[in-house]
């Protein structure tokens, strides 16, 4: 009976602290409500997609995530401690991948400026760099300026950046929207093994339902005008996911009918 | 497409051999006095000779010194003082329309003011020329400043980067296209105030000899002070934009 009691209460199940936690969060942008009473949990080492019709809100609410916005009520913290700005185990990943690479600085230029803010020494930069960039396929680009790079190339680069912060979570806004298919595929699969690794908590957004049932381990839509929570769906697949036997799993397409429902049922 | 560029630099090179002979054409014809018109041979010669008893060596380096000195106090306070009005936005809205009111103010009106406070002196050079040539750089710096990518203040917020890092990081290396070309600007003003200073202030310098040669009827040598000018005009020039080209390598870098 006791160690019954007991059971229910032990700390892993019921305690397992969320990290970035939403509790009732509203915000008004240009006397608008844009988000409205959002409350979301996301445990360490989750990966949670959100989707929804362009416009709903899901840039806004990854950056109330990230701390560049403050609710206009309720709050967001993160390890339990309010999110007030900015954090440097939080990082970004932008989705105008162009605008967030600072264009004078070649690929190690980059990747440097992380580690230079975060106070690495000197010395030890070259070989964390050539590391990093080896990570996310760019090994032999160190010396290429972004404008001689591919827009998947920007895009890596500026995921290795974001690993040089050594997130704790890691924020993802439509990061492979402006990609083509087969790049996107292929950036997929890198960012689940390094997070595997890495095991840092993620927000990823995007439009694309596939990628977000592909990736996470819950998928979150969004209703438009103003922004809340539609659903909230676990995604039961195997891991590693596989583009091809993961995609033709039958759960894979229920999940994939059941967000298109929603969202065609959110446009209407 | 080399090939286009020779062409053109050869049709160039014509063109300046062209104008050099009609010059001499009309020197040999006598069509203005000799007085006040010598050959391009007689202005040949008077540079020459400045060169061999090395007063012109003397003077260019002068008028150097004048312009180079001015522009290194402008550039140095029209960027600073650039970047602290254009890293905030309040002082953006504030202070940039009066500078641009103070902009078109003619440097010939400080003339006297600045001749007023430092006699007719080196120091009253510096400032004239300081004061003429930091408004490109001071105003290319405050537009930089206003122009830089948000998201990039974003990144920055996001790496908790400190303010002196975000200028010298990210704010003044994305101004400094506009910066530099700036200091291309005021590198030319600096030229055309030295001659002034030094005609209006008797200092040792090529402005000075051409106003002496001018009054002594000494035309070869004044045309020898003109060429002179004109060349450190172009040098100067092509050395500036060679430094924005190899500084600004990773604008033009596309694929
Ligand atoms: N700074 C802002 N001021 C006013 N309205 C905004 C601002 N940013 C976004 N919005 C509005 O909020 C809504 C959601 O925007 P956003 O979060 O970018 O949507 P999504 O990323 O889902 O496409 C849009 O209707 C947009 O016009
Ligand atoms: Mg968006």
């Amino acid at each position: 009976m006791t160690s019954i009691a007991l059971r229910k209460d032990t700390p892993s199940a019921q305690l397992e602290k969320s990290q970035i936690a939403f509790s009732h969060v509203t915000l008004d942008l240009g006397g608008k409500t844009i988000i409205e009473n959002v409350s979301l949990d996301v445990k360490p080492g989750e990966f949670l997609c959100i989707i929804g019709a362009s416009g709903c809100g899901k840039t806004t609410a990854l950056r109330l995530a990230a701390g560049l916005y403050q609710p206009t009520s309720g709050n967001v913290s993160f390890d339990g401690e309010p999110m007030r700005a900015p954090r440097r185990d939080v990082a970004i990943v932008f989705q105008d991948y162009g605008k967030a690479l600072l264009p004078w600085r070649t690929a190690a230029g980059n990747v440097a400026l992380a580690l230079e803010t975060i106070g690495m020494p000197k010395a030890q930069r070259p070989a964390r760099i050539d590391e990093l960039l080896k990570k996310v396929g760019l090994p032999h680009h160190a010396a290429k300026y972004p404008a001689e790079m591919s827009g998947g190339m920007q895009q890596r680069l500026q995921i290795a950046r974001c690993l040089a912060q050594e997130p704790k979570a890691l924020l993802m806004d439509e990061p492979f929207g402006a990609l083509d298919a087969m790049t996107r595929q292929g950036l997929q699969d890198e960012v689940l093994s390094l997070l595997d690794a890495s095991k840092a908590t993620v927000i990823f957004v995007t439009h694309d339902l596939e990628e977000a049932i592909y990736l996470g381990d819950r998928v979150v839509g969004l209703l438009p005008h103003p922004g809340r929570i539609g659903i909230d769906l676990k995604i039961n697949l195997p891991r590693p996911r596989d583009q091809l036997t993961t995609r033709e799993n039958p759960e894979f397409l229920r999940l994939r009918r059941e967000l298109f429902d929603f969202i065609k049922a959110s446009e209407a | 497409m080399n090939w286009t560029l020779t062409l053109w630099r050869l049709a160039s090179f014509a063109v300046a051999a062209g104008l050099i002979a009609l010059w001499q054409l009309i020197a040999n014809l006598k069509l203005a006095s000799p007085v006040f018109l010598p050959g391009p041979d007689r202005a040949w010669a008077a540079l020459m000779r400045g060169f061999s008893n090395g007063t012109l060596l003397e003077k260019t380096i002068g008028t150097l010194e004048h312009m180079f000195y001015g522009w290194l106090v402008a550039s140095v306070v029209g960027i600073a003082l650039g970047a602290m009005i254009g890293s905030s936005r309040a002082m953006r809205s504030y202070v940039a329309p009066s500078l641009e009111f103070l902009r078109p103010l003619p440097v010939s009106a400080i003339i006297p003011v600045a001749i007023a406070l430092f006699g007719l002196t080196q120091g009253m050079a510096l400032f004239v020329i300081a004061f003429g040539a930091i408004w490109p750089m001071l105003l290319a710096t405050v537009h930089g400043f206003g122009a830089v990518e948000p998201r990039l203040y974003e990144v920055a917020r996001s790496l908790h980067m400190s303010r002196l890092a975000v200028i010298f990081k990210i704010a003044l290396p994305s101004a400094s296209p506009d910066i530099i070309s700036g200091m291309r600007l005021s590198l030319t003003v600096s030229l055309i105030l030295a001659v002034v200073c030094e005609i209006l202030a008797g200092l040792d310098g090529l402005g000075h000899w051409v106003l002496l040669s001018a009054r002594a009827f000494r035309s070869p040598d004044l045309f020898a002070g003109v060429i002179l000018l004109g060349a450190i005009g172009y040098v100067t020039a092509l050395a500036m934009s060679l430094v924005e080209q190899r500084l600004l390598r990773w604008r033009t870098s596309g694929h």
